[in-house]
């Protein structure tokens, strides 16, 4: 690849990523996210989360960014520690808490 | 290339068996976990640990290491090593979810003797995945990436030189690593944590699968000029006690260039004013808020200590009423 030329990508905003998309960018099987959301260790975003959650459905679901952190993450934890997927759930709940309040205690010790 | 000594690397014995192995590589991973280490080459020993780990754990793969390694040659780690010829033939490796795209991350020394089992995995993950659609046609592996940008960048866009090391496959039909830049297209209006992908630009795929993709995640360089909250910025705006007491219009740099603010009078520390829009763009553009923040000249002259006397003499003022007081104490 010419390494001078620039290239564009798409940006992956609210509601961005099927399914199988966010499977494959975090290497782990389609059901496992299937099996993550249902048990509500990780969000959709798409305009029918209101409703119930439905298997039948899953080709609908969209996902955003934290999403794919998320995902990425809790794959990781679970990978390298063989940790069920509830432990590794509350480890990255864990990691997200202690990055807002870092970042709140960064604006409070500015004042 | 180097020599890789992967027990040396795990902390543990040759003799060391299965449960040896996976609580040295679990005690390890705990501490050079990116997410939560404080080691600067966090990122690069996890790397590091996830390729010993991927050999040892695995009972053909480490018996092919120590074959390797039992060679006669001497080998010690950091030492220069040459493979011998076709050492791998009759090899075989069953899949272990490990993936050409970690593989791809790991050492030249790891292709080079796992490079052929890698991709045979990508086969077996792949086709899990693509199973109706024929078991020769596999997707690429997806590949990550972090991006690190300033605030004025998520304003205005920004081009990037981004360096990867991927998997290829040479003439052969091996995986080998390969060193790449990709020039990238930062669009402005980007989030922290925001996504971008790059289609076709992660793993190649095997028998005329596509390619991965490339996905690069934003994250904005540490200013501690700026809190950034979604596409909401705030700022602190150092004010003088005359400015602040009296009103002022003042010149405040911001992210995108010096703004013109109207300070109201009575502005109080802590008070933050809003300047719609010129957050972060995008297609609702973020607010920037910047929140006063009084600083005192020093009394480090005559003439400002007189001025500071007569303050004192001059107005009845005495700030822990006046806290009490807006506490409704």
């Amino acid at each position: 690849m010419n390494s001078d030329s620039i290239i564009s990508g798409v940006l992956i905003d609210e509601a961005t990523l099927t399914i199988v998309e966010l499977a494959n960018a975090c290497s782990v099987e389609y059901t496992w996210v299937l099996q993550h959301v249902e048990d509500g260790l990780l969000a959709r975003t798409d305009s029918s989360m209101t409703s119930a959650i439905s298997r039948a459905d899953a080709a609908e679901w969209r996902f955003a960014s934290a999403a794919l952190i998320r995902a990425r993450r809790l794959a990781n934890i679970e990978r390298t520690f063989d940790a069920n997927a509830e432990v590794a759930a509350l480890v990255v709940d864990l990691l997200e808490e202690v990055a807002t309040l870092k970042q709140q205690r960064f604006s409070e010790h500015r004042r | 290339m180097e020599f890789r000594d992967y027990y040396q690397i795990l902390g543990v014995g040759k003799t060391a068996d299965a449960d040896a192995i996976k609580k040295a590589f679990r005690k390890l991973a705990r501490k050079y976990h990116p997410d939560v280490s404080k080691e600067p080459d966090a990122a690069a020993r996890m790397t590091e640990l996830n390729e010993a780990n991927t050999v040892l754990s695995d009972p053909e793969k480490r018996a092919a290491y120590d074959r390797l390694a039992a060679g006669g040659q001497g080998h010690r780690a950091g030492k220069d090593f040459r493979p011998p010829p076709d050492w791998n033939a009759g090899n075989e490796y069953s899949g272990d979810g490990m993936s050409a795209a970690e593989a791809a991350r790991f050492s030249e020394f790891f292709s080079s003797m796992f490079g052929d089992s890698a991709r045979g995995d990508a086969n077996h993950a792949g086709a899990r995945r693509t199973r109706s659609t024929g078991e020769q046609q596999v997707r690429g592996e997806d590949h990550h990436a972090k991006v690190v940008i300033d605030l004025a960048d998520a304003y205005t866009g920004a081009t990037r030189a981004i360096n990867l090391r991927a998997a290829r496959l040479d003439e052969s039909g091996h995986v080998v690593a390969d060193e790449r830049t990709l020039n990238v297209n930062i669009p402005k209006g980007l989030k922290e944590g925001q996504h971008i992908r790059l289609a076709g630009q992660g793993s190649p795929g095997f028998g005329g699968g596509p390619s991965g993709d490339l996905f690069l995640e934003i994250s904005f360089a540490a200013d501690a000029r700026y809190r950034i909250d979604g596409r909401d910025v705030t700022a602190i705006m150092p004010l003088a006690p005359w400015e602040a007491a009296l009103g002022a219009t003042i010149e405040m740099p911001t992210p995108s260039g010096n703004v013109q603010v109207k300070v109201p009078s009575d502005s109080q520390a802590g008070r933050k004013l809003r300047l719609k829009g010129r957050g972060i763009p995008g297609e609702t553009a973020g607010d920037l808020y910047l929140e006063i923040s009084v600083v005192l000249p020093p009394a480090d002259t005559e003439a400002a200590r007189a001025i500071y006397e007569t303050m004192a003499r001059e107005m009845p003022f005495n700030p822990r009423d006046a806290a009490a007081a807006a506490k409704g104490v």
